[in-house]
């Protein structure tokens, strides 16, 4: 075959050589190293962020607001309003002595662009105080976060935002209990200009002194045209605004257009009730599917209720979903062995069967990098050597191949009988 | 007890694709490996995600060097004799290439026949009557060159063998495709070499630049073998890599940044991870460029020769991604969408002119379009389509961006491709949005932390022909026991490339374990 001529053909792998070791030849012989899309890439998505509270106020009687600044010289990212931020948090138990380190997920409750005004940057976590054996890490922070207190955080996390290209112009939030937080970010980053969308929030609570945040999204309703909040009060026969629960009727007179139509986008943010009662309203009124967008929920209260849940007792695999409750206590609640391999190093440490396998390294001390505590992110991934374990369908945000090769996210799995697990060292 | 053993025959820096093919391999030999990830998963950027419960492909198009079973090309063959198993799934054509401007609307598929003639020169033929003769000549000639490169890749022979039994690719090693294409086939019509310059986007190189050697591997393995996608998304071939590499007795570890690579008297000795641990080895081979190695990675940096900081400064750097990743609430029949695969010219094809507007954000005219239903349909809910949508500019195109305009810029940029499609469509993609993922340069630099978030390594331009990498692997091991591992590696980008690059990394370590045996 023939190119341009035998000569000039042959030589040809000769000269590409040559050209390439003189293009060598010609580079710096100096340290010029740098890198633009990773300092971007670090200040978008850092690691970790140590921070500092400075403010704590009282938002309703059962919710405080926690102002952050950032300290070390770390900077905020920024983010988008209704993303969260997961709190380092290590918690001594007075009795009996151990250290339980864990993470909590919270949506940041400020607007974004508070985040990047350069000195005055900070950012607010609103908490609810926990009841009686639910957020006992909620109620922690309730109770014993302090100005002047130091964190280390991971923001932002979620995509549970305002998304342009893909959301209605006009936004529906329904809301329930501190599930308000994500809504008074994105009302407040409408009212300063930067976010471009129409805010109608339905809060939905029991009575007067359960409302969160109210003066504040008051406050931006009467300043900011784009932005309405409405408090639903299901407890309250008394109040003169809207009464009852997030219904069909409600949502529907709040809509732009028909529901169906989908000038409307609902956001939904609130406790599990609240989220299938919502959930059956939006199915009634057509809304198609991508006009609805649900923040994640954390992991169930009662695993033994979730649906296809089977108790292992005595070699016998017993069905158990509703009929639950007909078994003795002590047979919902078992603790088994949890083998953790971490590089070389084997730990052996209990598990109950009630908690997922996150909570169970937590409680032996052992970090593990949970970020949504909801079986979404992803972030806990970990291989599941040996044992049998419950995944919830609910917070069930594995891969493919991750099911088909054995990997589980620790924060949504709960044991069914002794495991291995293999976890990243951290 | 510690984490980590004091010491290994080799570290790898980097689970990805080609970390992992090295680390197997070396298992297989018996080699003691350890491979630290970065990221909590394995792959780099060969992943996928998940959104409202529904698996999304991150990155993949489609793999090529698979070929069917019944004739493995050497990734399958490769993989097979490494026993990873993968569930692939043929890619229905090779692809469509749409120029409205130049008035090319072409569906072209894979395949040989005994007699040297190509089922796509049949399609060209039909569109362009005259043509059949000059493609199947060129395609001829692509595959002699590519089944010469996969010779080279596992010998090593003379010059004088080569010109003998390697003609073609002898003969054609100093030369771009353009001028190739330009001489064998002096009579082709503008609009054939159009079609027959769709793939230059999967090495980011124009074709008067590209080398003729890797236009002939692309064109001669896609259109021979076919290309795949796996079923599990590429996250399943990342995590049955991961899988055998972990049976093989490999220690992976994720979620580890390597900071620090330790080098003393000219010889690495081991690793210092973000964590804080030092870890001994023997051997390091290294996913992160070598612009990171040199510039920030080694320790002391006195140790890095002036020939190594020459090499990284002086090596092209290829190109980094946008992508826009849509679930779409129809059926891809009703988006009038047909095929998996779409390249599209908004303005007419020319690559010269699409690499320049590489350099630049936005307003791009060659733009790829991969509609997942048609390779993997039961990776989609009934009624949904999986597409994206994905121009491969230049890192500096980012230069303008910070993380103050990050958001709107990526939004910006994504609205504009999701609208070039739209147009061409005649469907407004935008109605249809049920979820979407912006990924950005900023994007692979945050799950890889890759130089400047490239992707596809430095260019196989001219002057950085894998002709010449090759003939000159051998020298530019700057510092004892150091190997690069990764697409900026002598065979260059793509998924099924760095597997290969994995492989070649390995060859090199263990050539070089022998040698020292030997002294």
């Amino acid at each position: 075959m023939k190119v341009n001529g035998f000569f000039k053909d042959v030589t040809g792998a000769n000269r590409v050589i040559k050209a390439r070791r003189q293009l060598i030849q010609s580079g710096s012989p100096e340290n010029i190293y740098k890198d633009h899309i990773r300092e971007v890439a670090e200040e978008v998505h850092p690691k970790a962020t140590h921070v500092r509270i400075t403010k704590v106020e009282e938002v309703s009687p059962t919710a405080r607001k926690f102002t952050f600044v950032p300290e070390n010289g770390d900077v905020l990212p920024p983010f988008y309003a209704g993303q969260y931020c997961s709190v380092e948090l290590s918690v001594k138990d007075e009795e009996s002595g151990k250290t339980t380190v864990t993470t909590r997920p919270y949506s940041i409750s400020s607007a974004p662009y508070q985040a990047r005004q350069g000195e005055k940057s900070f950012f607010e976590l609103t908490i609810r105080n926990g009841r009686p054996g639910q957020g006992f890490i909620s109620s922690y922070l309730y109770e014993n976060a302090h100005v002047g207190d130091h964190y280390t955080v991971h923001l932002p996390f979620g995509q549970f935002h305002y998304e342009p290209l893909r959301d209605a112009k006009h936004v529906l939030a329904l809301a329930g209990g501190s599930g308000i937080t994500p809504f008074y970010s994105m009302a407040q980053e409408i009212a300063h200009g930067s976010l471009d969308c129409d805010l109608t929030i339905l809060y939905g609570s029991r009575d007067r002194k359960d409302i969160i945040l109210v003066d504040e999204l008051s406050r931006i309703e009467s300043a900011c045209d784009r932005v309405r909040f409405v408090n639903v009060l299901s407890d309250d026969p008394d109040y003169e605004g809207e009464k009852g629960f997030l219904s069909r009727d409600l949502i529907e007179k709040y809509s732009y257009g028909k529901p169906s139509e989908g000038q409307t986008t609902y956001f939904v943010c609130g406790p599990l009730p609240m989220y299938n009662f919502v959930s059956g309203e939006l199915a009634a009124l057509n809304v198609p599917a991508k006009r609805i967008r649900m923040e994640v929920f954390g992991a169930p209260r009662d695993i033994t209720k979730a649906t296809g849940y089977r108790i292992h007792k005595a070699d016998k695999e017993l069905p158990v979903n509703a009929e639950v409750a007909a078994y003795p206590e002590d047979q919902t609640e078992t603790t088994y062995k949890l083998t953790v391999l971490r590089g070389l190093e084997k730990t052996v440490i209990d598990a109950l069967s009630t908690e997922p396998l996150a909570v169970s390294l937590e409680r032996a001390g052992i970090p593990n990098n949970t970020r949504c505590r909801s079986g979404a992110c992803g972030y806990c991934r970990s291989k599941l050597v040996e044992g049998d374990v419950f995944v919830p369908d609910s917070g069930d945000g594995r891969r493919y191949a991750d099911k088909k090769f054995g990997y589980v996210h620790a924060c949504s799995t709960f044991p069914l009988g002794d495991c291995t697990i293999m976890i990243p060292i951290c | 007890m510690a984490f980590y053993k004091d010491k290994y025959d080799v570290i790898v820096i980097g689970g990805a694709l080609a970390g992992m093919s090295c680390a197997m391999k070396l298992a297989t030999e018996g080699k003691d490996v350890l491979v630290l990830e970065r990221h909590n998963l394995p792959g780099g950027i060969a992943t996928s995600f998940v959104r409202d419960g529904i698996e999304i492909e991150a990155t993949l198009h489609e793999m090529m060097s698979i070929g069917s079973p019944e004739n493995p090309l050497f990734i399958r063959q490769y993989l097979d004799e490494m026993k990873v198993a993968i569930d692939w799934l043929r890619v229905p054509e090779a692809y469509v290439f749409v120029s409205p401007e130049d008035h090319i609307d072409i569906e072209l598929h894979a395949g040989r026949r005994p007699d040297g003639t190509w089922i796509c020169a049949d399609e060209i033929e039909a569109q362009y009557p005259g043509s059949r003769d000059d493609v199947n000549k060129l395609l001829e000639i692509t595959k002699q060159v590519y089944e010469s490169v996969l010779y080279l890749n596992e010998h090593s022979i003379s010059k004088l063998e080569t010109l003998k039994n390697h003609e073609a690719l002898a003969k054609t090693a100093g030369y771009s495709a353009k001028e190739v294409i330009d001489k064998i086939c002096p009579n082709m019509k503008k609009e054939v070499k159009q079609i027959l310059a769709a793939y230059w986007i999967y090495v980011g190189q124009p074709l008067s630049t590209l080398p003729f050697t890797i236009y002939s591997f692309l064109m001669a393995d896609y259109l021979l073998g076919g290309s795949y996608v796996a079923r599990g998304f590429s996250h399943e071939m990342s995590v049955a890599m991961a899988e055998r590499c972990m049976q093989l007795g490999v220690q992976m570890e994720f979620g580890q940044n390597v900071d620090k690579i330790l080098v003393k008297n000219g010889r690495v000795y081991g690793v210092r991870t973000a964590h804080g641990e030092e870890i001994h080895c023997d051997y390091v081979a290294s996913a992160p460029y070598p612009n990171t190695v040199y510039g920030k990675m080694i320790e002391p940096q006195s140790e890095v020769p002036a020939e190594a900081r020459k090499y990284a400064n002086a090596m092209p750097m290829s190109v980094s991604c946008f992508s826009v990743v849509l679930l779409l609430d129809a059926k891809p029949e009703d988006l009038n969408i047909h095929a998996y695969s779409v390249f599209s010219a908004e303005t007419s094809m020319d690559t010269d002119k699409f690499w320049e507007q590489g350099k630049r954000l936005g307003n791009w005219d060659y733009l790829t379009t991969i509609c997942l239903n048609y390779a993997n349909p039961e990776g989609v809910p009934e009624g949904m389509t999986s597409l994206s949508i994905t121009n491969l500019p230049l890192p500096e195109c980012f230069d303008g961006v910070n993380a103050d305009n990050y958001f709107e810029t990526k939004d910006h940029i994504a609205g504009e491709m999701i609208d070039q499609v739209s147009k061409r469509l005649g469907v407004n993609l935008r109605d249809h949005i049920f979820d979407i993922e912006v990924e950005t340069p900023v994007t692979i630099s945050h799950y890889t932390s890759d130089y400047r978030g490239g992707i596809y390594g430095y260019q196989h331009s001219m002057d950085n022909s894998v002709v010449a990498r090759l003939e000159d692997v051998s020298k530019e091991m700057y510092i004892k026991g150091l190997v690069g591992c990764a697409s900026h590696q002598l065979v260059g980008d793509g998924m099924a490339c760095n597997i290969n690059n994995g492989k070649i990394a390995a060859k090199i370590i263990l050539e070089e374990m022998q040698k020292a045996k030997e002294a």
